[in-house]
């Protein structure tokens, strides 16, 4: 029985080398991802698949030299065997133990920086990773890992077994590995499976998972390390190699879940809740049950459910035979019938001149950049004709004739043939933004900027959305353009505060014109009161004069009787009145001749003012 | 023994799914394949069907998308027949019209090998092209001078020969231009350019104001002054008739001139007065010749 162990524990050396080999080299083929981290995974059980043969060979060497001893004991006494040392009378016995002692921990540390390094870089290498599954080697490579998870599976299973029916410790590591190396082939296999039917993330998806998966089995080795420093040594007792993960125990074993779940469900509702009829129906028809649902899963690709707003080509065997509007439809199962959703009724948007962002600002100005805006060249009448104006000698004409503007278009669409959108083209969303771009680019260079910033802006987005539908017809790319809107056009962000500018400078001419206007009524408004005022006091003088004259012939007639009765006394009573009333006030100095001796000086000049003499000397 | 059919029931099917995965392969409608023996290409199937073959490495099945395909190139600078230098981004829509000599060409059929040489193709035929034309050709206010489908045309062409002579198994179904730009220098002085623009239209608008203000002011302040001459010359006619009215009245003063001729003396010497005048008088004029009466003088004397 021992001898049957130890060739299988080289058989599953053999087997995890060739198909570790053989794995790399598909991999390798077929750029995937996920089989690399297999590799790693096949490549570290060839390791342990090793150590656990090289010990079983030990322990076999050890073995039979303990029955050669004894034979040689019973033949020559127990009394001159003892007599010798221990290590030199077992040398197998003392290689084993050497190898226990000091290989093992060693290569349990090696396993770890292999584990351990291996999850980081594969970790780092599979986020960088840009390339992918090379097309032509899909398929192969699928099939190859397939029938590896295949192999390791019947060859994994059957040492399994004999390892827990034999109590084997040394044959469970490498059992273990070929059983988890099984489940890892056949995921990696569905990974390549996902990429061939428009899954193109499943590769790198499982190819983290493995990488996690490394990670987990270089935390539990190096707790197992640890522990080991801590762990009591009893002689005699046998333990558990350090190599043996208890991961790839459960992995490759994962029927143990069911007596490690009895035993925490027995210990919670306090019977045996394993022995019910429906645990142990589980336990027992568990591959069964599996294959039913796998069953279930492959008639589940039978139906079909369009959801609303949807239209779905079905594929028979890749050649499309119906178009499958919504509701429920039912199709041969996966890989015959195939069907490919798309949105119909919904209405798409993209976007040309811009990429839309997160634009919280309430205004939008022109001043102010919003969304990430492109600039369009754009004819410039006005400096073409200034050119033209010139001459052909100018330096003028080196000049292009040409302007920049910012214009933010949204482009509604709605695919109306799925055939055509689906079939013409590889990237029909990707062409139609192209072709949009391109008739906007088109129609803005032969736009004149003043024109297209005023009164041709109107007609301008009717006018794109008819070419834009001419030119996505013309591409066969079955889609209705719906909306096409000029919803932002405007001169670029460095030289919009200039056009604002001319705004204002409108403005203050109308406002410069008013206040002249103003001025020019109140002017005319005061020589209009000033030649009144001059015309009433002309009046006013005429009247005056007239009145007075009048007034004076009548002193006058009146007069003449007086003077003549009087004349003396009438001028010198008219004289005297007039005196009078003439010098009341005036300052009057009267000199009295005969007071001879003293002499009167007047100063009658006018004092000159004192401002005046504040001059300054310089 | 029910487990052990189970078990050979799921190892049979997986042995049927594996073959099955070995020894067919679909193409889809979308796709044309290649299958190769030994390495050796024997057809290009275009039609869309279930297919078997013999089972890798004999046979090898190579599937490239059939339909059209476009990318668009960088946004590289060219100049113009005129010596302008501008920026172009082209989208090329190209197809596999050959399967098995696109895997010949291309390592394994590859689709972004393929995207490189059109590229490298593209930029020459778009240089050469641009360069044979004129700005005004890219960029007219008068859309009928434009030769945007000519210039097209002629890069397509460029590269379709290209294409052609080299026998790659591809075909040019589009090319259009996306994107049409300056250089960030160009850029700026053509932003500078627009300003001066603006700034000319700023200044002509704040002459234009000052200039309709001045003419406003001074034909407000001619029609001021036309309205007051109009006023004085009005009220000079005005004067003149009150004055002329007055004259008429100088008739009664010639009845008694000698008084007339008094009272004018003193209503001038009325007038002649004012608070500011200084007179000095001696006793002999009257009234003040009341003065030599007194006492105080009469004692001196």
């Amino acid at each position: 029985m021992e001898r049957n162990t130890q060739k299988n524990g080289l058989i599953n050396l053999a087997v995890t080398v060739m198909v570790f080999i053989a794995a790399f080299a598909v991999t390798v083929l077929a750029n995937s991802l996920a089989g690399e981290a297999a590799s790693v995974f096949l490549g570290i059980g060839a390791l342990v698949a090793f150590a656990s043969w090289f010990q079983m060979r030990l322990e076999e060497n050890e073995r039979l030299e303990k029955l050669e001893i004894e034979e040689m004991a019973r033949a020559k006494g127990e009394s001159a065997l003892f007599e010798s040392k221990e290590s030199e009378v077992f040398p197998a016995r003392r290689s084993r133990e050497q190898f226990e002692k000091f290989f093992v921990p060693g290569f349990a540390v090696l396993l770890f920086l292999l584990e351990a390094g291996g999850a980081y870089l594969l970790w780092q290498w599979t986020g960088k990773s840009t390339a992918d599954i090379a097309s032509a080697h899909a398929m192969p490579a699928l099939s190859l890992f397939a029938i590896f998870a295949l192999v390791l599976f019947l060859i994994g299973r059957f040492s399994v077994t004999i390892a827990r029916l034999g109590n084997h410790r040394l044959l469970r590591p490498s059992a273990s590995f070929l059983l988890a190396g099984a489940y890892i082939c056949f995921f990696t296999a569905l990974g390549i499976a996902g990429v061939k039917i428009e899954f193109p993330k499943a590769d790198f998806w499982v190819a983290r998972a493995l990488c996690i998966l490394l990670g987990l089995m270089a935390a539990e080795i190096l707790l197992t390390l640890l522990l080991e420093i801590y762990r009591p040594r009893i002689k005699g007792k046998i333990t558990r190699p350090l190599y043996d993960s208890r991961v790839i125990g459960l992995l490759g074993q994962p029927e143990s879940l069911f007596t490690t779940a009895a035993q925490t469900l027995d210990y919670q509702f306090g019977f045996k809740v394993s022995e019910t009829w429906f645990f142990q129906m589980l336990k027992q028809n568990l591959p069964a049950l599996l294959l039913a649902q796998l069953v279930i899963l492959l008639l589940s690709t039978c139906v079909v459910f369009v959801e609303p707003g949807e239209q779905a080509v079905l594929e028979h065997f890749g050649k499309p035979v119906a178009m499958l509007d919504a509701g429920a439809h039912f199709k041969l199962p996966l890989p015959l019938d195939n069907i490919y959703r798309y949105s119909t009724e919904q209405i798409q948007t993209l976007y040309v001149g811009f990429t839309p962002g997160v634009d919280e600002a309430q205004t939008i100005l022109w001043t102010i950049a919003h969304n990430q805006e492109q600039n369009f060249l754009v004819g410039n009448r006005l400096t073409a004709a200034v050119q033209k104006e010139l001459g052909e000698s100018s330096d003028a004409l080196k000049a292009p004739p040409i302007s920049l503007i910012t214009v933010s278009i949204p482009v509604q669409f709605q695919i109306t043939n799925v055939m055509q959108w689906a079939y013409a083209n590889a990237d029909a969303t990707r062409l139609l933004a192209d072709v949009a771009s391109r008739e906007v680019v088109k129609f803005l260079a032969g736009e004149d900027l003043k024109d297209i910033l005023s009164h041709t802006r109107l007609g301008a987005g009717q006018e794109l959305q008819a070419r834009i539908q001419s030119a996505a017809n013309a591409r066969k790319l079955g889609a209705k353009i719906l909306f096409v809107g000029l919803q932002d056009i405007h001169p670029p962000t460095p030289i919009a505060a200039d056009y604002e500018n001319v705004v204002g400078s409108f403005q203050k001419m109308i406002a410069t014109t008013n206040n002249a206007a103003a001025d020019a009524i109140r002017t005319n408004t005061l020589a209009g009161a000033m030649a009144f005022s001059a015309v009433n006091v002309a009046e006013a003088s005429r009247i005056q004069l007239q009145t007075v004259a009048r007034a004076n012939v009548a002193l006058f007639t009146n007069q003449i009787p007086a003077f003549q009765a009087a004349p003396s006394v009438y001028e010198q009573r008219a004289y005297f009145e007039a005196f009078a009333d003439a010098t009341k006030n005036a300052r009057k100095y009267v000199l009295l001749v005969t007071n001879t001796q003293d002499v009167l000086i007047f100063d009658l000049e006018d004092k000159i003012r004192t401002d005046l003499l504040n001059v300054n000397p310089e | 023994m029910k487990r052990n059919l189970v078990t050979t029931i799921v190892a049979a099917a997986l042995i049927v799914i594996f073959a099955m995965l070995l020894f067919s392969f679909q193409v889809r409608q979308s796709e044309v394949a290649v299958v190769t023996t030994f390495g050796k290409p024997v057809g290009n199937i275009t039609e869309p069907n279930l297919y078997f073959k013999w089972p890798w490495p004999i046979q090898k099945i190579y599937k490239f998308d059939n339909r059209v395909q476009n990318f668009e190139d960088r946004f590289s600078e060219n100049q113009t027949r005129d010596q302008i230098t501008i920026l172009t981004s082209v989208y090329i829509g190209w197809r596999i019209s050959d399967g098995q000599r696109f895997l010949q060409v291309f390592k394994n059929g590859s689709v972004p090998a393929a995207q490189q040489m059109l590229e490298v193709m593209l930029r020459s035929a778009k240089n050469a092209v641009i360069a044979s034309n004129e700005l005004s050709g890219f960029v007219n206010s008068d859309p009928q001078q434009l030769k945007f489908e000519e210039i097209e045309n002629k890069i397509k062409m460029a590269v379709q020969t290209q294409l052609s002579t080299n026998n790659v198994g591809i075909n040019i179904e589009f090319l259009g231009f996306k994107k049409i730009g300056l250089p960030e220098s160009v850029t700026q002085t053509v932003f500078d350019r627009m300003k001066s623009e603006r700034q000319s239209i700023i200044v002509a608008n704040q002459s234009l104001g000052d200039s309709e203000a001045m003419k406003i002011k001074s034909t407000a302040e001619r029609q001021a002054a036309e309205t007051i001459s109009k006023a004085s010359a009005e009220a000079i006619q005005i004067r003149a008739a009150g004055e002329a009215e007055a004259a008429k009245t100088f008739a009664i003063f010639q009845q008694n001139p000698e008084l007339a001729n008094f009272l004018l003396r003193i209503d001038a010497w009325k007038q002649s007065l004012n608070q500011h005048s200084t007179l000095i008088f001696d006793e002999r004029y009257p009234p003040f010749d009341l003065f030599k009466y007194l006492p105080t003088n009469s004692m001196t004397k």
